[in-house]
């Protein structure tokens, strides 16, 4: 007959089962106090890893936005500064007209067409400005020198000026019939046949290597930015129109009438350039206050997510920590209990 | 005649007492023997001979014991398929999924937004490729892998029949040799306990239903009816698979002919480990490759590129391909399409291909070219294959995770599934664990041997032995005194 209802195997086996889950669980919790996270993050959170995993992803892609911001950023800063430099030689260009317009003196006009040179010049520089290994004024075709410089030898743009010239007036620019060129006759020329070489098809062809297409920027998940303009834009052209029929007639000895076509002409056109660059820089200072806006919510953005993680993920070090030393001191209860009981043996008493 | 009955009875209660040390001894011996279950002597009074052993009886609990042949079977059924859960899982690496298509295409639009800021810059060229070909690769491996673990599964299976078949043919040996002996009279203790043993066994492998008949005997029959056992075991037969694709079908565990059910829900229905190998294998690994297919034909279909030379071209396959060219069908699952997708040649720079098509389109000739101008900042198809990622896309709905979502929240759902059926079964496994240890527990309490106990009965043994000795001697010097007397 049996009379107790323990067995020794029963409680041996108790014993080394409490030890051995313990000592799973110190391991684990061993982990988390170390690494600040679930030891197994998939079984603790069950069906709401799918979330964790896609915040990860979304916080390093909040990550990368912000640091390919700040190339965004560079590009446009550069090319507001290039702009600032190109609004200097307009302004420039626009003295030295008030000079010419004022005087009948060929030395003062030669001042001017010499000022007029050295800002025409200014200003194709800061239009080849490069930023990062990029023509910031070239659209995409980020590789080319988007404008071609007028006083290089064998420059199209200043042949096809040349030939327009010969062919309209039957004479050339040094000609001694220049003072025959009535003041209708420069209006005319000016208007039909000198300025559709500039806002037509003609400016891509002689002056400008730029892409009509502008570089555009993602700068958050759902914001698409213009992020760069081209010298093909209204500013650039007026700006070259002016330079240009001023460098080439304002000190070729013409009569009274086409001179004054000229000049306010060319006043006028650069009067249109100012404001075409003004209109440049607005659209760059909009996208570069769109960026700061975008970083700042990026930040947010990222900030917020990385709570959300942490809040799933994420165990209190200290909970763990306390609770390994607690499991510790519940390991050694039963080492020490394991002992007493194997001490307690009837064999012992049975000499 | 009373001195010699006396001395009669006193040798016999000494044959009872060794009798009986020889069971506490048995006892003693098998203390730490969990398949033991405890002897105990029972005295019967005969009117002739005085005391004299009746029987040697086996501790039993039937009820416990049943209960415990099927939280065994439980245990090791829910042990099994986590094993297998944990295998599925770690195909995705530890706990950043490192190498999940979730983190990978993450991973992968985060380099093609940097290469569309900055078109111009072959090395983001290459960087953004290099981890569209840790994508796929992690798409073909990851599809491998579950084919692994199904091939896997089909050896452990194999394993388990062919043990299964030996432990019958000893459940064989040892159940008639009990028959035999319960008709007989003999001690069929010992075989008492191996079947028992061998019943435990039989039930991690597949859960049995012991039912006990005339002479001793038991029959075996799995929990749907079929029988195991009779009198003679069953066959149980198996064929495994050479190789598994994604096609392949795994073959049914057959016990006399009638095949085994598999497995299902996450607190798996599965008794003992046949049926959670049947269902990671039929049911588990097959569902993650067809999210892992449906991953890759959305891939596939998302870098596609479509004519832009207005010649009415159909799309063809861009950055992603198979090995077929063509784009596989939209929202209809393809089979083991994962284990087929790899990185266009046109544009591997390895392979002597051109990095920048991924930025200009036209992998598939000029007609397809986006960037017909071919200027180096055009980054518009970058930023569309960016976004296309978070746009929803048709998904076949037979794969569980809905049939319209962004590829990026399709792989996450993928990872959070699995991760699902994972948690609820680890969770289940941790109750029925302790479930069984307390059965068992319980069960060795209640029928197993307490060495304290063996040991006060052997102070009683030793007493009654002293008193037996001593009557002997005592009639030995009444004898004595008697021939003394008469001599």
């Amino acid at each position: 007959m049996k009379t107790s209802f323990v067995s020794s195997y029963a409680t041996q086996t108790s014993m080394r089962l409490v030890v051995a889950k313990a000592q799973a669980e110190i391991q684990q919790l061993q982990t988390e106090a170390v690494t600040g996270r679930h030891a197994d993050i998939g079984v603790e959170l069950g069906g709401k890893t799918s979330n964790a995993v896609r915040l990860h992803r979304d916080f390093e892609q909040f990550s990368t936005i912000k640091s390919t911001n700040s190339l965004v950023e560079n590009r446009l800063s550069s090319a507001q500064a290039a702009l600032t430099q190109t609004a200097d030689s307009v302004q420039e260009l626009m003295e030295a007209l008030i000079i010419a317009n004022d005087s009948d003196n060929d030395d003062l006009r030669s001042v001017a067409v010499n000022k007029i040179t050295g800002a025409l010049e200014a200003f194709t520089d800061s239009a080849n400005l490069t930023a990062n290994g990029e023509y910031l004024f070239a659209g995409i075709n980020t590789d080319t020198k988007p404008m071609t410089d007028y006083f290089e030898p064998g420059n199209a743009a200043k042949a096809a000026f040349d030939t327009a010239f010969t062919t309209y007036f039957g004479f050339n620019q040094t000609s001694a019939s220049t003072g025959t060129i009535t003041g209708a006759q420069m209006q005319d020329f000016l208007d039909n046949t000198v300025e559709p070489m500039f806002t037509g098809a003609d400016w891509q062809t002689d002056w400008s290597s730029a892409s009509d297409t502008n570089m555009t920027s993602r700068i958050a998940r759902g914001e698409l930015i213009q992020s760069s303009i081209n010298t093909n834009a209204d500013g650039f052209r007026q700006f070259a129109y002016a330079a240009t029929i001023s460098v080439e007639m304002l000190n070729i000895g013409l009569s009274d009438e086409a001179q004054t076509v000229l000049t306010e002409s060319a006043i006028k056109a650069a009067g249109q350039g100012i404001s075409g660059i003004d209109d440049s820089r607005t659209v760059l200072g909009i996208s570069e206050a769109r960026v700061s806006k975008a970083n700042s919510m990026l930040q947010i953005q990222a900030d917020l997510t990385k709570i959300y993680v942490s809040e799933m993920e994420e165990v209190d070090v200290y909970e763990a920590s306390t609770r390994v030393n607690a499991l510790m001191a519940q390991i050694e209860t039963s080492y020490s209990i394991t002992s007493r009981i194997q001490q307690l043996n009837l064999i012992d008493y049975l000499r | 005649m009373s001195l010699a009955s006396a001395l009669n009875t006193a040798q016999r209660s000494l044959s009872n007492a060794s009798t009986r040390t020889e069971v506490v001894s048995r006892n003693v011996a098998n203390a730490e023997n969990p398949d033991y279950a405890r002897r105990s002597s029972h005295l019967a009074t005969d009117t002739l001979a005085g005391a004299g052993i009746a029987s040697i009886q086996r501790t039993t609990n039937d009820v416990l014991y049943k209960q415990s042949i099927t939280t065994i079977a439980d245990e090791a059924g829910q042990k099994t398929l986590v094993e297998g859960l944990d295998q599925l899982k770690n195909i995705f690496g530890t706990n950043d999924y490192e190498l999940s298509p979730a983190v990978l295409i993450g991973k992968m639009r985060d380099n093609l937004s940097a290469y569309a800021a900055k078109p111009n810059e072959p090395t983001l060229a290459e960087t953004a490729i290099a981890s569209a070909q840790d994508l796929a690769l992690a798409l073909r491996s990851g599809s491998e892998q579950v084919q692994q673990i199904r091939g896997q599964m089909d050896v452990e299976i194999s394993s388990d029949v062919s043990k299964l078949n030996d432990m019958l043919a000893r459940f064989h040996t040892v159940n008639d040799e009990i028959v035999r002996g319960s008709f007989g009279n003999g001690d069929v203790n010992d075989y008492l306990d191996e079947r028992d043993a061998l019943t435990k066994q039989i039930s991690a492998i597949v859960e049995v239903r012991p039912v006990t008949r005339s002479g001793n005997d038991v029959a075996l029959y799995t929990m749907d009816g079929t029988t195991l056992f009779e009198r003679i075991p069953r066959t149980v037969s198996f064929s495994a698979q050479p190789a598994y694709g994604a096609a392949t079908n795994g073959n049914s565990i057959y016990i006399d002919g009638v095949p085994l059910e598999a497995g299902s829900g996450s607190n798996s229905s599965a008794g003992g480990s046949l049926q959670a190998q049947l269902q990671i294998r039929d049911d588990l690994a097959p569902m993650l490759q067809s999210q892992l297919d449906e991953t890759a034909r959305a891939v596939i279909t998302l870098f596609a590129e479509q004519d832009q030379s207005g010649g009415g071209g159909v799309d063809l396959p861009g950055l992603f391909t198979l090995a077929t060219g063509t784009i596989p069908p939209a929202g209809v699952r393809v089979d083991g399409i994962a284990s087929q997708i790899f990185i266009n040649a046109a544009v591997d720079s390895s392979q002597g291909g051109d990095p920048t098509l991924l930025r200009d389109g036209g992998i598939n000739g000029a007609a397809y070219s986006y960037n017909t101008a071919g200027a180096p900042g055009f980054s518009s198809r970058l930023d569309d294959l960016v976004t296309s990622l978070d746009t929803p896309v048709a998904f076949d709905s037979s794969s569980l995770l809905g049939s319209s979502k962004g590829l990026i929240n399709f792989a996450a759902d993928s990872l959070g599934w699995l991760e699902l059926i994972r948690s609820d079964a680890t969770s289940s496994l941790e109750t029925k664990e302790a479930f069984n240890a307390q059965i068992m527990r319980t069960l060795s309490n209640t029928t197993g041997v307490s060495i304290d106990e063996e040991m006060s009965l052997l102070l009683t043994l030793e007493q009654s032995y002293k008193a037996a000795t001593r009557i002997i001697s005592v009639v030995d010097e009444l004898l004595q005194t008697l021939m003394s007397a008469v001599r």
